[in-house]
Order: C-alpha cells, then sequence, then structure tokens
C-alpha cells in the first residue's frame, strides 16, 4: 500500500531539468539577442560534447550509487602521455588510443580499490585523483605543451556540417544510451543502485557490475579528454581541472540521483551538459562578472544536490509499511 | 480428537513429496529452535504451516532457502538430498520465496523485474530460436520477446498490467503478484508463501487463493505460511503445526477445525522460568486505580496514526507490569515508536504522570521514558563500542557538571559496575569489549542496564527475550520485577504468548492497528488471547 | 605485526622510519634549525587535522577547509589590513578581524552542518560543493573590494603570530589541546562517538543527533579559520589560496594517524602523530629537492595506504 497523494509531487521533479533549461533560454535570450543563434548554440553543443562524454560515464557509476572524482586527473595523464608522444612524432591515431587506454587504466586502478579493496568510491578515487594529478604534472614537466595541429584539426573538422566533436560526442551517447536501457547489464545496474543486498540475493554478479561501470567511467574520461584535446590545441598543468565537478552536476542536473538506481543518459545527462554551458555561454554574453562563475556553479549544483536528497527522503516515506488500509489508500 | 503429534512422512495421498523435512533439527546459542521436525510437501498439494512467532516457522524456511543450514536431519527435494547454500541453491532446486518483504526492484518495470538474470536476447541470424537458448546470445533484450513472456507469466497470475509499469507504482498485492509470477518464470516447482495477505484487501486475497489452487492443481507444491487460521483451513490440503520447535500436529485439513488449531498453538505447558510471583501482601496494581488522585503511569487516549494504529486507549498504572500481544505486523512496535516519539502521531494524547508528552526522544526521556526496541544490534546498541560506553549512553547528561559539561567519570563508571552486577553481566567480558562480542543474552542486559540506569518512570520493552537463552531470560523477568516493584511502569510487547501469560498483570491484544482485546491476569485465556489476534473477538 | 598496526604507537613507530630513511640522505634534515621549521610549519596543517578528526568521528567528511581558510583569511584581511581596510589602522582592527574569521568558519561549518544533518545530503558532495562555492566567494570578494588576490598592510599585532613562533605554537597547543579535553573529557565528545558508531542507537538513547552533527562541522569550520589565522601571519597577506594544497594532508594525517573513516573511533592525539608524519614526510621530500609534482603522487599514496589500513584495521584488528 502507498499513499498515491504525493507521488504527482515526486513526478514533477523530474521536469526540473527541463524547466530549468526554458527558464535559462528565456532569461538570457531576453537580456542578450546574440544568445539564441545557431551559431552560439553549435558553440554551446560543440563546447559541451567533452563535458557530456565524460558525464556519460560518470552517469554509470552513480546509477550504483557509486562516484568517481578522478576523472579529471585521468583525462590530465592521458592528455599528457598523448601530447608528448605526437610531440614526439607519434601517429594521431596511435596517441587518441594511449588516451582511451590510459582511461581504462585509470577505471581498472579505481575498480580495483573499490571492489577487491572495498574502499568507499569518494576517498578512493579522491586518492586517485591526486595521484592521478601528480603524475600529469610530471609527464608535462608541469609545462603547457603545444600540441600539433592535427589534433585541432579534429575539432574543426565537419562531417555533413556537422562538426566532428559532436559526431564522437553524439556516437557515446546513443551507446551509453542503449546500453543502460536495452542490455542486460544495464538493468542489471539499476537494480545494483537500488538495493545491493537484493542485487546479490537474486543471483547478480555484483563484484563484476561495479568494476565495469568504473572501467567504462574512465574509457569515457579518456574519450572526453580527446574531445577537449581537440578544442584547446595544448595541454595546459590545468587541463582537465573540475571535469569531475562539472560531470557530477550535469548527471544530477539530468536526474541522476547520487544515492543510486535512477538516470538517464538522453535526455537526463545531456541535458544537464548541455545545460551547464549554456548557463555559462549566457553569463560570458551578457558579460557577467568572471569571478561569479564559480558561484553559479556550485549554487547550481547545491540545488540539483538538495532536490535529490529531499526526493529520496520523500520515497522513503511513501514507500513505509502500512499496518492497514487508511481511506484514501490503494 | 486428540493431540498427540502425528507425523506427514508420507501425505496421504498418491502424490510424491517434492519436499521432505526429515527429523531436522537447529539450534541458536545453544537453544534449540527446531527439536527435530519431520513433513513432507507433495505435487500438487498446499500445506499449510501454522505456529506462533517462534514456534520455528522462519527458521524452517530459512533452511530450505539456504540462508541457514540445520544442525541434525536432512531436507530433499524431488527424492535427492538437497543442502542449499545460497539462494542461487535454492533457485537452481525449483524453489521459490515470495516474502513479505518482496524482493523487487521499485525502480524498476514489471518485466524487468521478472526477467533480471536471464533477459531473453536477440539471436544473431541464423541461430535457432529455442525458448531454453535463453541465455544465449547477443546482450540485447528482446524486447518483444521479454514482454510478450511478462504477459504471459502475469496472466497465469491474473494480472492484467502492462509489462512495463514500473513496480514503484503496484500496490502491495500486486506486486506480491509479480514476484509469484517472478517464481513461475524460473520454473518454480515449489513455492512457499510467507503471510501472503497480511498487506492485501479482501479481493486481494481472493485473488491470491483463486491463483494458489490453478497453481496447485498445475503441480506446483505450495507451503502456506499463515496466521489467518479461516484461509489456511479453506485453502490448504494438509496442515502442519509447529510450537516450540516441534510439529504438535499434522495431517490432511479435514482433520482439524479452528478451535483445535489454536489449542495447538498454543499448548498447555509452562516450559519457562518465571520468578516467584509477588507476595500476596503486595497490592494489584488494578486496585490502584481506584485510589483517588493516584494518577496512572501512562494514559494513552485515542492515538491514531493514518496506516499505522487507529484509535488506541489504554493506561498503565505505575508498578503493573502491561502486556501487548498481537501478531507480528499488528502495530506493535510502530505503537512503542509513537509512544517514544520516533515516529509521527497525528491525533490523540500521550500523557505520562499525568502530563502530556511531546517532542522528541530525548524530551520522553527526561521526563521519564524509556524504550528498549526489538533491534539491539542496529538501535540498542552501538556494537563496536564498549560495554561501559553503551551502559552509560543515555544517563550522561546526568552525569556530566554544567557549564562545559565535564563528565564526572568516577561516578559514572561506579554507577556502570553496579548496574553490571544488579544485571548479572558475565563478569568474564571486561568493561572496555565491544559489545559486538558478547551474547545475545549480555547484550541484552547491556541495553536493558542502559535504560535501567535512567531509572525510569515508565520502560516499553520490545521482544526483551528475544534470541537469548533461558537463564537470562529469567534474570530480564527478575529485573523486570524489580522495576515494577519500585513503581515503575513497564509496558512489554512480546510475540510469545507464554511469556506474557506468565509474566503480566494484565495483557492488551493488538491486530490490523487496532486494539482488540483486554484481559486480566485472573482471566488469562490463552485461547481467548490468540484468537484476540487472529480475529475480533466475537461476544 | 598486526598488532603494531593496529596500535596506537604505530604511527609514531612511522615517524622513526620516515626520521631514520631522510636522515642519511640530508643531512640538513636532523637540525635543530629544521626540526624547528617542521614544528611551525605544520602547526596549520594540526589545527585543520583536529578539526577534521571530530567530523571523522561522527562518521562525516570536510572537504571544505581549505576553501575555509581562503574566505576567512580574505574577510579579516578586508577588516583590518588593505588600504582600504573596514578598521584599517584602528587599535580594536585586530581582534574584529580575528573574531570575524573565526565567525566565518563558523558560519560555513554550520552551514554544511544544516545541510548534512537535516537535509540529508551527502557529506563528501555538499563539502565539495560549499569550497567551490566558498573559494569562489573569497575570490570574487577580494577582486571586488581591493582589486587583488592578494590582500597586504595587516597590523603588526597580527603578524606577530607569524614572526613570533612561540605565539603561533601557543595558540595552536592550547586550541588542540582544548579539542582534547572535549572529546575526551566531555558529554558532546561521548556523544560524537556515539554518532559515528551508531545514529540511530543515539537518537533512541537521547542523544541530539542533528545537533551533536552540526556541532562537529561548525568546530571544524572554527579550526579552520584558526589556521587561517596562522597563515594569514606567516604569510602577511589575505589571500583566498592559502593552504589551498593542504586538503590531501588533512585527511591523510586524521586517517593515518587512527582515525577511522567509518566513524566511531579517534584521538586529537593520534592525529599529532599523523600530523608528525606527514610533516616529517614533506620537508624531507622537500629537502630532497623532490618535484612538486612526485611530492603530490606521495601524499595521494599516502591517503590511500592510509585508507586501506582503515579497511584493514576495521575488518581484522579487533579486540578480544
Amino acid at each position: 500500500m502507498s499513499a498515491p497523494n504525493s507521488r504527482p509531487l515526486l513526478r514533477l521533479l523530474d521536469f526540473a531539468p527541463g524547466a530549468l533549461f526554458a527558464v535559462v533560454l528565456l532569461v538570457f535570450g531576453l537580456m542578450s539577442d546574440k544568445f539564441l543563434t545557431t551559431d552560439n548554440f553549435t558553440q554551446i553543443l560543440v563546447q559541451s560534447s567533452s563535458t557530456a562524454v565524460v558525464a556519460v560515464g560518470m552517469t554509470f557509476v552513480l546509477v550504483t550509487a557509486g562516484v568517481d572524482l578522478s576523472v579529471g586527473a585521468i583525462m590530465f595523464c592521458g592528455a599528457g602521455l598523448a601530447g608528448k608522444m605526437a610531440l614526439g612524432g607519434q601517429p594521431l591515431s596511435l596517441c587518441l588510443l594511449v588516451m582511451i587506454g590510459v582511461g581504462l587504466l585509470g577505471g581498472a586502478v579505481n575498480a580495483l580499490l573499490v571492489t577487491r579493496f572495498k574502499l568507499a568510491a569518494f576517498i578512493a578515487t579522491l586518492a586517485t585523483l591526486y595521484i592521478g594529478r601528480g603524475m600529469g604534472r610530471w609527464i608535462t614537466q608541469t609545462r603547457a605543451m603545444n600540441l600539433p595541429d592535427s589534433f585541432l584539426a579534429l575539432g574543426s573538422a565537419k562531417w555533413s556540417g556537422v562538426p566532428l566533436p559532436l559526431w564522437i560526442a553524439g556516437g557515446v551517447i546513443l551507446v551509453a544510451q542503449l546500453v543502460l536501457s536495452n542490455t542486460p547489464f544495464g538493468r542489471q545496474l539499476y537494480a545494483l543502485g537500488n538495493n545491493p543486498a537484493a542485487a546479490n540475493k537474486a543471483g547478480l554478479p555484483t563484484t563484476r557490475l561495479l568494476a565495469e561501470v568504473y572501467l567504462i567511467c574512465g574509457a569515457c574520461a579518456g574519450l572526453g579528454g580527446i574531445l577537449a584535446l581537440s578544442q584547446l590545441g595544448s595541454v595546459s598543468p590545468k587541463f582537465g581541472e573540475h571535469y569531475e565537478f562539472d560531470a557530477i552536476t550535469a548527471a544530477v542536473l539530468g536526474g541522476t540521483s547520487l544515492f543510486g538506481g535512477r538516470g538517464k543518459v538522453f535526455p537526463g545527462t545531456v541535458l544537464g551538459a548541455v545545460l551547464l554551458k549554456s548557463i555559462f555561454n549566457g553569463l560570458v554574453i551578457v558579460q557577467a562578472d568572471p569571478y561569479l562563475y564559480p558561484l553559479i556553479t556550485s549554487a547550481i549544483i547545491f540545488l540539483a544536490v538538495v532536490l535529490d536528497s529531499l526526493r529520496r527522503v520523500a520515497e522513503a516515506r511513501l514507500n513505509a509499511r502500512q499496518i492497514y488500509a487508511a481511506p484514501g489508500q490503494i | 480428537m486428540n493431540s498427540t503429534p502425528t507425523h506427514l512422512e508420507r501425505p496421504t495421498t498418491n502424490n510424491e513429496p517434492f519436499i521432505v523435512f526429515d527429523h531436522i533439527e537447529k539450534a541458536f546459542f545453544g537453544v534449540k529452535v527446531l527439536k527435530g521436525v519431520s513433513f513432507g510437501v507433495g505435487v500438487g498439494r498446499i500445506v499449510g504451516l501454522v505456529g506462533e512467532n517462534g514456534a520455528g516457522k522462519s527458521t524452517l524456511m530459512n533452511l530450505l532457502g539456504g540462508n541457514l543450514q540445520p544442525d541434525a536431519g536432512e531436507l530433499r527435494v524431488n527424492d535427492q538430498h538437497y543442502a542449499p547454500r545460497h539462494s542461487n541453491d535454492a533457485r537452481n532446486a525449483g524453489i521459490a520465496f515470495v516474502h513479505q518483504e518482496l524482493n523487487l526492484f521499485p525502480n524498476l518495470s514489471i518485466a524487468e523485474n521478472l526477467y533480471l538474470t536471464d533477459f531473453p536476447r536477440i539471436r544473431p541470424a541464423g541461430t535457432s530460436g529455442r525458448a531454453d537458448a535463453r541465455r544465449s546470445g547477443l546482450p540485447w533484450i528482446n524486447r518483444r520477446a521479454l514482454r510478450a513472456q511478462s504477459v504471459e507469466l502475469l496472466r497465469q497470475v491474473g494480472l492484467d498490467l502492462s509489462p512495463d509499469t514500473l513496480v514503484e507504482r503496484l500496490p502491495a498485492g500486486e506486486r506480491q503478484l509479480v514476484e509469484i509470477a517472478k517464481a513461475l518464470g524460473a520454473n518454480a516447482r515449489a513455492l512457499i508463501l510467507d503471510e501472503p495477505t497480511t498487506s492485501l484487501s479482501s479481493p486481494e486475497c481472493e485473488r491470491l487463493f483463486i491463483l494458489a489452487t490453478q497453481l496447485r492443481d498445475r503441480g506446483i507444491a505450495i507451503i502456506y505460511i499463515s496466521h489467518a487460521l479461516g484461509d489456511v483451513l479453506r485453502l490448504c490440503n494438509d496442515l502442519v503445526v509447529l510450537r516450540d520447535g516441534e510439529m504438535v500436529g499434522g495431517g490432511p485439513t479435514q482433520d482439524f477445525t479452528h478451535d483445535r488449531l489454536v489449542s495447538l498453538m498454543v499448548g498447555r505447558q509452562l516450559n519457562q522460568l518465571y520468578p516467584e510471583r509477588r507476595s500476596p501482601a503486595r497490592p494489584e496494581p488494578n486496585e490502584t486505580e481506584n485510589v483517588p488522585g493516584r494518577k496512572p503511569a501512562l494514559q494513552v487516549e485515542r492515538v491514531s496514526q493514518p496506516g499505522i494504529v487507529r484509535d488506541i486507549s489504554f493506561s498503565l498504572a505505575a508498578g503493573e507490569v502491561l502486556g501487548l500481544s498481537g501478531l507480528m505486523g499488528a502495530g506493535r512496535s510502530e505503537l512503542a515508536r509513537i509512544l517514544f516519539g520516533l515516529d509521527p502521531c497525528a491525533s490523540g494524547e500521550i500523557r505520562l504522570n499525568g502530563e502530556n508528552l511531546t517532542g522528541a526522544p530525548r524530551r520522553r526521556i527526561q521526563r521519564g521514558l524509556a524504550f528498549l526496541t526489538e533491534d539491539r544490534r542496529q538501535e540498542g546498541l552501538c556494537l563496536e563500542a564498549s560495554i561501559a560506553d553503551n551502559m552509560a549512553l543515555v544517563t550522561l547528561p546526568s552525569n556530566s557538571r554544567s557549564p562545559v559539561r565535564f563528565l564526572d567519570y568516577t561516578r559514572i563508571n561506579s554507577a556502570v559496575k553496579r548496574m553490571r552486577e544488579a544485571v548479572k553481566l558475565s563478569p568474564k567480558a571486561a568493561d572496555t569489549q565491544a559489545v559486538r562480542t558478547l551474547s545475545g543474552g549480555n547484550q541484552q542486559k547491556v541495553v536493558l542496564g542502559k535504560w535501567l540506569l535512567a531509572k525510569p518512570k515508565v520502560l516499553i520493552l520490545d521482544e526483551p527475550t528475544r534470541g537469548i537463552d533461558v537463564g537470562a531470560k529469567s534474570e530480564i523477568y527478575r529485573l523486570i520485577y524489580q522495576l515494577a516493584d519500585r513503581g515503575a511502569g513497564v509496558l512489554v510487547i512480546s510475540s510469545e504468548l507464554e511469556e506474557l501469560v506468565g509474566l503480566c498483570d494484565r495483557i492488551l491484544v493488538m491486530r490490523h492497528g487496532e486494539i482488540s482485546g483486554e484481559f486480566r491476569r485472573d482471566s488469562f485465556d490463552r485461547e481467548k488471547i490468540l484468537a484476540a489476534a487472529l480475529h475480533f473477538l466475537k461476544k | 605485526m598486526s598488532n603494531l598496526v593496529g596500535s596506537d604507537l604505530f604511527v609514531l613507530f612511522l615517524c622513526g622510519i620516515t626520521f631514520a630513511a631522510f636522515a642519511p640522505f640530508t643531512p640538513i634534515f636532523v637540525t635543530p634549525a629544521n626540526l624547528a621549521n617542521i614544528l611551525i610549519g605544520c602547526l596549520p596543517l594540526l589545527l585543520l587535522a583536529t578539526g577534521q578528526t571530530l567530523v571523522l568521528i561522527t562518521g562525516g567528511i570536510d572537504l571544505s577547509v581549505t576553501a575555509i581558510i581562503g574566505l576567512s583569511s580574505v574577510v579579516g584581511a578586508l577588516v583590518m589590513g588593505g588600504d582600504q581596510g573596514w578598521l584599517q589602522g584602528s587599535p580594536i582592527a585586530m581582534p574584529v578581524a580575528m573574531a570575524s574569521m573565526l565567525a566565518t568558519g563558523a558560519l560555513v561549518g554550520l552551514f554544511n552542518g544544516a545541510c548534512i544533518a537535516w537535509l540529508r545530503m551527502p557529506a563528501f558532495m555538499v563539502t565539495l560543493t560549499t569550497t567551490m562555492f566558498f573559494s569562489g566567494l573569497s575570490v570574487w570578494l577580494a577582486k571586488k573590494v581591493v582589486n587583488s588576490e592578494s590582500i597586504y598592510n595587516l597590523p603588526p599585532a597580527f603578524l606577530a603570530f607569524g614572526t613570533h613562533a612561540w605565539l603561533a605554537l601557543l595558540m595552536a597547543v592550547i586550541a588542540t589541546l582544548l579539542a582534547h579535553l572535549l572529546l575526551a573529557r566531555t558529554l558532546l565528545g561521548r556523544w560524537l562517538y556515539a554518532v559515528g558508531h551508531n545514529p540511530r542507537t543515539s537518537l533512541i538513547s537521547g542523544v541530539p543527533v542533528g545537533g551533536v552533527t552540526v556541532g562537529a562541522y561548525v568546530f571544524s569550520g572554527v579550526f579552520a579559520a584558526l589556521a587561517s589565522i596562522l597563515l594569514t601571519a606567516q604569510l602577511e597577506t589575505g589571500s583566498p589560496n592559502h593552504g589551498k594544497t593542504l586538503l590531501l594532508d588533512v585527511i591523510g594525517a586524521a586517517v593515518i594517524g587512527g582515525t577511522s573513516l567509518f566513524g566511531g573511533k579517534g584521538k586529537v592525539l593520534w592525529t599529532v602523530y599523523g600530523v608528525l608524519f606527514l610533516s616529517l614526510l614533506g620537508n624531507g621530500l622537500n629537502l630532497l629537492n623532490v618535484s612538486d609534482f612526485l611530492i603530490t603522487i606521495v601524499k595521494g599514496a599516502v591517503i590511500l595506504v592510509a585508507a586501506l589500513l582503515d579497511v584493514w584495521r576495521t575488518k581484522f584488528v579487533r579486540g578480544p
């Protein structure tokens, strides 16, 4: 038995990201006519492609009620390594493969720490964040590297008029969405995130599932790094900073819960990533004080997490066991 | 009809037993919970398993499900030795459980729950489409097959719902049917239904009965565990009655009546140790109510919380031991939590010594209320903390000096020491030892000691002797009497009727969130008390 | 072996090893001047880690301490220093500034605690978010008011915390001692442990769980502000960037000292050992001219080892 009266309110929360997006479009559109143009929007999409890809990987981890704070550091290491190789004359494709490889390696380390050594996800990935950043700085010798033009060419290339980064990001999003909603693996992740004990009892291979999501997240971090490199063309010591934060923000804004068991890649996380970048884009266009940016981002993520937490409390109350059927209930 | 136990080795039909319990024994911490239970469950039969809480039903089912292993005796399934160690083993043997706490994932759809571990997959072109080759194929869910197979399973249990519905939107009755459908989908040959009707409405119960009969006719062996004796008599082919870990009755249903079942469940022997009852010189608590000006220790008036408890009114006199009986799920623990302030109370009044009791548990403790919860490991103790830390927890504020609240460790330590002796805590355990290492009985003594240190005016105990040995039990009874003799009111919630009958001055019975009966000591009638718990007492 | 690892003195043992390991390679390591350096240098970390210990004991974590340092540094400097400091030049500038620094720490801690205790948000997420917010706020404040990320001209009385080592030492020792007394001898201390062990049992036993949780974070915030006082004085500027690299050291010091990430277990003394160890390690690596990023890697590895040790201790090294 449950009290259906509060469920519609919870349903409303699902529309929050869309509503917020509409508000953002409205506000910035009114404040400046440069905002709502195709060119600007294409730029927003391209700029958000790297965040979106990393956020997609983060979504997998969040669905299982975990977190990966090291994605930015993994990006950094991969980019540094690839940069060194490129400057050393290696072919572009090899460098790109290395970036993904580094991503998988980082994911594997996290997977090991979380599943085998049973560390809490946030502390394990916090540690790998620092180790990763340190390694990245070691690889790059804390100096900015200007990469060969082949990287930037990736970023500006177009297929059928659509920039290449969007194709790549789109492909990742499509595959991720299909995996999460149409494969046994994907559906089992939601069960695991909802109730790990019941998942075990039901016979799900929980250790393997958990390990795989961290691998996926690492690989996505590597891919995200490729997309970021393709737009920046260089690796600075600050490469990849704050990506973990933006990824979590995008996912939670898009409806993924920190507590596991819910979340969609499309429209959810993708919408969150685009929303985030739109806000920034809008702020730039209206020439807001750049020092306000971190304040605004953190306020947004704070709001998203508050809503997530409140929703969880409300759901727990709704699902509480009843002793007898009060009038008005099922 | 005599009440000597009969053994259901081979059911009196032609059907072969699918599941056989053969002289099963099990003990916890030296306490025997199952003392040699033997019976069989035939293919195409519904066997009703009846008994009070603590009779051994859940232990028996845990053994069947692989959560526990028997100390002696043998389980056989399909005439083969069966020794499960994990729920997967039970599943593979074709045994499916439908517990009260359903194992569904509310954030997934019905279909996904049904096929979570073996989704039908898209097979590459060219391979044959055989139904049992479900696990092979590409890692891609065949949505059409999933939907079709789910609809089929749902049809078998009589549910006409879209399989894409999220489970969180289903009421309890439908969720239960989904759980049964899940069992059918796993090709279960035996189904165990554990208290299936507690959360169901009348029409949902009817639907369940029809389904159970259909499944039985299809050859599935069913164990039906329930307190609703009327339903059991109606539905089941054979009955097994457990009491105190023994099978005290068994056979075809037509051999049993409602009254016979109740008397079998309840038994006549007193097999607990109770300290000497109060000397006649001490006035019975009932008499104090007639003394003008003497307020009852606790007064509960028309307390209601929609969906939880309804119109609860009673009073507890100082020096009285009041029992609260009823079946699991009747709302007793929930009532206790409301009285203590852990859960909200929509209407009604609670008064302690005449004054209204409101606010958080902390406030109520200061007023003199104490609450020993049902789950001592999760809510009564800090398992990793020491005995001394646990015992001192409630009374820390009174042992601290303002303004900075420095603790008077000398006072605390001596109080703990005295209380250890008073509760007769095992002297081998050091004060600094973590309570996790203690036995159940000693752990409970620590919790009780913690509350006794607070010198409460009203103490609520929820299942105070569950899972502890006989010696510790009688200790706890002695402490309860001591507390009552000092003028406190004690409310004891217990599922062991014998315990309440031996211990209390008065017993209240709850059922479905309401008080369904009240019995004074001089007219304790075990059968009537149980009957009130099962259905309303008809005058 | 497990007895050694599980004992209180394990970290002290580690310190000894570190000492012995570095000494032959850098003779400067063991000179009194260097040791004094280490001692004074480790005071901010000591304050931060002590505050963090209380939060860890309740089973939470406070990742926002470095942001609190930056914010209170800027707030304090804006009150007493710079060219347009509010009370610049006034005799009450310093006490008012210090009070406002502490208040800043307390308020941020209050916010953190409220979100965690009453809105039931995950601790790591809340404090990560507040780090970003308050760090950004301090930069914005500094830029807005004095158009620079560094605020100079702090009153000499205040700078004494930097120039007079004994003053800093006194402050840190008193604060640490107070924290120890609170944990070991007061009601609040026992309540902190209880909440960390089992919040449900604590609630039923009459512990004001919400208030205790908030209190722990307020405490952490105030101690971060104290650390900020030292750092601001030592570096003679108010800046949002002070202590940015300390976060990892804070958690590493507390956890490797023996305070558990799972809650219910921890002591100020253990944290002191942990701080000592990390400071010795950092100083030694510095003297060996090990590059910055290698130091970061080492510190990350220390956290990892500390967390693994914590899991091991929790699972295996147990009393009888």
